[in-house]
């Protein structure tokens, strides 16, 4: 009860401070127009009048993302796998290994068992369509990955690890597969480069349409008809890889049975080893 | 004279500053590290609805702002991207806070990570014992 009076109180406070904000100073609400940078981002995102400032994706984040501000994203790429592999080497020691005997029945209820049979599926569906449409509706590689990892965290879930290890879902399959999708990004941050090199002209790293000091060099923005905006699709393509298989891995390490790792440990002390 | 639209977004901006406030209070005085843990995503959930704040364009007229997306590409039309720069949000903080989403959930992972050990080792979560085990 005392609880409901405090929150009450706390509700009733952040409205009146809020009319009396609103009532006397205009500082808290965004403006009717948003800054020229912005402008500039929202028209050139598009815009196929003046192929050397455009990234040719009607998206703009994308663009923004893997093009106008492409260096940046890289190096969050590798923060997001400094903490992957910070977890990964927390967890050394720790065996992904299924058990010579599996006693029982594993996971949830049948009904639920059921309905898990399906989802995934449509997880995975939905995570590729997010991933492979990004640079033509919101979304994009980080989003597509991050929500196909959900389908591995809910398998775990309801049948249990073994279920996806007998099945080849382990950690070295994942790192394999984050390994290609590492790959993929670089050599599509390098594909202007190297066409360059091959061709005699001047290129830059992760350039997508031509630039004024590389005209000649550029990564189709079309192919067979179909709008895949350069080196976009498969910059998104390839962090879509990479996500999902490092989201799988921390998520395979961190549901270990407790049972499974404190027996490797204890063997591992009664073996002289250090804890 | 003040508007509905104008109370309502500054009721909204003052959640967040006492969400900030609650959210630091917790990463700071909670003893449990789960619970520090939590304080801190909402601490990360409440800059990153910030930085979309700041991106944002009210509405013009009862016109609704639009999505970064711009949707008839196809009709390579000027003056619909005239007005689709003129209606649309700020796309740059949504791609900050886009890659900030997943960076923050790797980094949770990580701490998720730090606290398990931690629970191999002590057998405790709460910062006072831990701080009195020394080991």
């Amino acid at each position: 009860m005392k609880h409901w009076i405090g929150i009450c109180i706390l509700i009733l406070t952040i409205l009146a401070i809020s009319f009396v904000v609103a009532a006397n100073i205009n500082v808290l609400v965004p403006s009717t127009n948003v800054r020229t940078l912005a402008e500039i981002y929202l028209k050139y995102t598009y815009y196929p009048w003046d192929k050397y400032f455009t990234a040719m994706s009607p998206e703009a984040c994308t663009s923004i993302v893997w093009d106008f501000r492409g260096l940046d994203t890289v190096f969050e790429t590798m923060v997001f796998y400094l903490a992957i592999i910070g977890a990964i080497a927390l967890a050394r020691g720790v065996p992904l290994k299924l058990p010579r005997e599996i006693k029982g029945e594993l996971g949830l209820s049948l009904i639920v068992k059921t309905v898990t049979k399906i989802v995934p599926v449509l997880i995975i569906a939905v995570a590729g369509s997010i991933a492979l449409h990004g640079h033509l509706t919101p979304g994009g590689g980080f989003q597509g990955g991050a929500t196909a990892a959900v389908a591995p965290v809910l398998i775990l879930v309801v049948f249990s690890q073994f279920y996806l290890l007998k099945r080849g879902v382990n950690k070295n399959s994942m790192l394999l597969l984050r390994s290609i999708g590492l790959t993929g990004i670089g050599i599509t941050a390098f594909a202007a480069v190297l066409i360059g090199l091959a061709t005699g002209h001047y290129a830059f790293v992760l350039q997508n349409q031509p630039k004024p000091l590389a005209p000649d060099i550029s990564l189709p923005a079309f192919v067979g008809g179909q709008l895949i905006s350069g080196s976009l699709w498969f910059f998104n393509f390839f962090e879509f890889l990479a996500v999902a298989a490092g989201f799988t891995i921390v998520f395979l390490l961190i549901t270990l049975p407790e049972k499974l790792a404190e027996a490797k440990e204890e063997k591992h002390v009664a073996e002289g080893g250090e804890k | 004279m003040i508007t509905l639209s104008e109370y309502f977004m500054t009721i909204l901006i003052t959640c967040m500053i006492v969400n900030l406030g609650l959210a630091l209070y917790g990463v700071f005085f909670k003893p449990n590290l789960i619970k520090k843990i939590i304080a801190l995503t909402i601490l990360g959930d409440t800059a990153n609805t910030f930085a979309l704040i700041i991106g944002y364009r009210m509405w013009v007229a009862g016109v609704p702002s639009r999505p970064p997306v711009f949707t008839e590409w196809r009709s390579n039309n000027p003056l619909l991207l005239f007005v689709f720069t003129k209606t649309a949000v700020d796309p740059l903080p949504q791609a900050l806070v886009l890659t900030a989403i997943v960076i923050g959930l790797a980094v949770t992972l990580f701490l998720v990570f730090l606290t398990l050990q931690a629970w191999k080792i002590y057998r405790s979560v709460d910062m006072r014992d831990i701080r009195r085990l020394k080991g």
